[in-house]
C-alpha cells in the first residue's frame, strides 16, 4: 500500500492552478503529522513548480520568472537570461531569493536573445498576463521556449493556466519543432468542473532564424485556440446533445399523473413508437 | 477534529481533478480511514451497471440499494449475491417503489432515448425517503466519448393533507474528445444542487407526480447550468488566458471608445 508521503506528493502534484495553498493546507489537516509533513513533500512541490512552469518574483523587482527543468542549475537555482539572473527557489513557498548576476554561456547567445525579444512581442500580443524564458538545452544543442500564462479569479470560483512548451534543436539550417500545450482551467462554485487539454505540437521550422521561429509558433497557437473553440461548440451540440434532451421530442413535458399507467411505447412517446 | 478533517476532505475533492475521483478517494481513506464511511455516503462517483438475475434487466448500484456485499435490484426486490435478511421497504414504501420505477422508465426513455435508470425508496419515521438514479453513456465515434450520471435524493416529510420535499441532486458529466487538430481535450466534473418544497398530497400516487417534477424541473435546470459552465464558461476562461486577435488592437478599440464616450460628455 502506498505511503501518506507518496499519497500526499500525488495530491499535491494534482493541485489544479492557482490553488496549490488550498491543496497543502487539505493536505496538512489530513495527515496526523500536520505541518511536519512538509519537507518530505519538497521532491513533490519541486516536480509541481518545475512541471507547471511556476513563477517566481525576482528579489526587489516585480517580474515573475519561470520555474522549469529546463532552466535549473545545481541545487535549487534556476536562471533567466532576459534578467541575466540566477536565483534560489524555496519550492514549498514559490519564491525566490540569493538572486545573482549571472552569464549566459551558450553558443547560440545570440539567438536565444533575438528569440526573447520576437517571442516577447508575439506573448504580449496574445496573453494578457504570461511568462516566458527561452533556455539553451542538451548541452547547448538545442533551443526550449516555454510560456505560461495564469488567470486566477477564486472569488468567483474558477482559476486557469496555459502552458506551452517547445523545444528545436539548432545544429542544422533547418529544423523540427516539438512540444505541447496544455489548457487547464477549474470552475468550482457548487461543484468541480475541470477543463484539462494536451495538444502535441510538431512543426517544421525551415530556417533556425527568431522571425522564422516565432511565426510558426503563433500560427501554431492560433490554430489550436480556433480548434479548441470549435470543440466546445462541437461538443455542445453532439455528445452533450447525445446524453439528455432538453425536452422530450414532443415538446411537452411529463404528464405524471398520467405516466404511471402507460408502459413503455404507448402514446406517451408522442407517437415516435418503438 | 473528525469534522475538520472531513471539511478537508470535501474540499480536497472538489479542487482535485474531478476524473479522478474515486481515485482520490480511496487515497483519502488510506489516509483516515476513520473518514471511510462518511465519504462514501457524502461523496457522488459514477454508478456502475448490474444485470438482474431474476429480470434480466440493467440496474443501477448505490450506498442506497447496498446491504453488506449484496445489491437490491428494483425490479425483482431481490439482493445479489442473495440475502437470507436484507433490508428491503415496508410493502406500501415498495408500491410507491414500483410505481416510480415505472414512470422514471419513461421519463428514461422520453429524455434520455436509451440508459440505465433505477428508484430506490426506503422508509422513514415520519415520511419516506428515496433516490433517483439515470445513468447513459455514448460514444459517437471511437475518439470522443460521454457520459452522464444523475443521482437524486429525496426525503418526503408527512404535514397534513401535504408534504415537505428535500431534494439534492448531482449530475456528474465527463466528456472527452481527440482529433489531429485538438490534441486530447477532457472537460469533466460534477455539480449539485438542492431544493426544499411543500406540495399537496392526495394520495400515495400524488408522491410520485411530485417527486417527478421536482426531478425533472431539477435535471431541466441543471441541464442548462452544465451547459454554461462547461461550453460557456470554461470556453471563456480560455478567452481570458489567450487572446485570439492581438491585444493592442482590442486596447486600441477600448482607448477609441473611451475617447469617443469622453468627446460625447463634453
Amino acid at each position: 500500500m502506498a505511503s501518506t508521503v507518496e499519497l500526499a506528493s500525488a495530491f499535491i502534484e494534482g493541485a489544479p492552478p492557482g490553488e496549490l495553498a488550498d491543496v497543502v493546507a487539505d493536505v496538512q489537516a489530513l495527515t496526523s503529522e500536520g505541518e511536519d509533513i512538509i519537507p518530505s513533500l519538497l521532491p513533490a512541490f519541486k516536480r509541481y513548480n518545475e512541471t507547471q512552469l511556476a513563477t517566481v518574483k525576482l528579489p526587489g523587482s516585480s517580474q515573475e520568472v519561470i520555474v522549469s527543468g529546463f532552466n535549473a542549475l545545481e541545487g535549487n537555482r534556476y536562471f533567466d537570461p532576459e534578467s541575466q539572473t540566477s536565483f534560489e527557489v524555496d519550492h514549498t513557498t514559490q519564491t525566490a531569493s540569493a538572486a545573482q548576476s549571472y552569464a549566459l554561456e551558450s553558443e547560440h547567445a545570440d539567438l536565444i536573445k533575438s528569440l526573447l525579444k520576437s517571442f516577447g512581442v508575439h506573448a504580449r500580443e496574445h496573453y494578457p498576463n504570461c511568462s516566458y524564458g527561452v533556455y539553451p538545452i542538451e548541452d547547448d544543442s538545442a533551443i526550449a521556449i516555454v510560456l505560461v500564462a495564469n488567470r486566477y479569479s477564486p472569488n468567483n470560483f474558477w482559476n486557469g493556466r496555459f502552458r506551452a512548451i517547445y523545444q528545436l534543436p539548432v545544429s542544422s539550417s533547418s529544423s523540427t519543432l516539438t512540444g505541447n500545450i496544455h489548457v487547464d482551467v477549474h470552475y468550482y462554485e457548487d461543484g468541480n468542473v475541470a477543463l484539462n487539454t494536451t495538444k502535441p505540437i510538431n512543426i517544421s521550422v525551415p530556417s533556425v532564424s527568431a522571425e522564422s521561429i516565432v511565426s510558426r509558433i503563433a500560427a501554431a497557437e492560433r490554430d489550436y485556440q480556433e480548434a479548441l473553440n470549435r470543440a466546445f461548440v462541437q461538443t455542445s451540440e453532439g455528445v452533450f446533445k447525445g446524453l439528455r434532451r432538453q425536452l422530450p421530442i414532443t415538446r411537452q413535458k411529463v404528464e405524471w399523473e398520467k405516466v404511471g399507467g402507460y408502459r413503455l411505447g404507448q402514446d406517451i412517446s408522442g407517437g415516435k413508437g418503438r | 477534529m473528525a469534522d475538520a478533517q472531513f471539511d478537508s476532505a470535501l474540499d480536497l475533492l472538489r479542487r482535485l481533478n474531478p476524473r479522478d475521483t474515486k481515485t482520490n478517494l480511496q487515497a483519502i481513506t488510506s489516509i483516515v480511514p476513520e473518514l471511510t464511511e462518511d465519504l462514501l455516503s457524502s461523496v457522488d462517483q459514477p454508478l456502475e451497471i448490474r444485470r438482474c438475475p431474476q429480470s434480466n434487466r440493467d440496474y443501477l448500484l448505490c450506498d442506497y440499494n447496498r446491504d453488506g456485499d449484496s445489491y437490491r435490484s428494483p425490479w425483482s426486490n431481490e439482493f445479489d449475491p442473495p440475502l437470507e435478511d436484507g433490508t428491503v421497504p415496508s410493502e406500501r414504501v415498495r408500491k410507491l417503489e414500483i410505481a416510480a420505477n415505472e414512470s422514471f422508465d419513461v421519463y428514461r426513455e422520453l429524455y434520455y432515448e436509451g440508459g440505465v435508470g433505477s428508484v430506490y425508496f426506503w422508509d422513514l419515521d415520519d415520511g419516506f425517503a428515496g433516490v433517483i438514479l439515470l445513468k447513459k453513456g455514448v460514444t459517437p465515434g471511437s475518439q470522443s466519448s460521454g457520459e452522464w450520471d444523475s443521482i437524486h435524493v429525496f426525503e418526503a416529510t408527512d404535514r397534513a393533507r401535504m408534504s415537505h420535499y428535500k431534494l439534492t441532486s448531482t449530475v456528474i458529466l465527463h466528456l472527452s474528445n481527440k482529433t489531429e487538430a485538438l490534441g486530447d481535450m477532457d472537460l469533466s466534473g460534477n455539480m449539485t444542487r438542492q431544493v426544499e418544497v411543500d406540495l399537496p398530497v392526495e394520495s400515495d400516487a400524488s408522491h410520485v407526480a411530485n417527486v417527478g417534477r421536482l426531478v425533472e424541473d431539477m435535471e431541466l435546470k441543471m441541464r442548462n447550468l452544465l451547459q454554461e459552465v462547461y461550453f460557456g464558461k470554461a470556453k471563456d476562461v480560455v478567452g481570458e488566458l489567450r487572446s485570439l486577435g492581438p491585444l493592442s488592437d482590442a486596447n486600441r478599440d477600448r482607448e477609441t471608445q473611451r475617447e469617443m464616450i469622453m468627446s460625447m460628455q463634453k
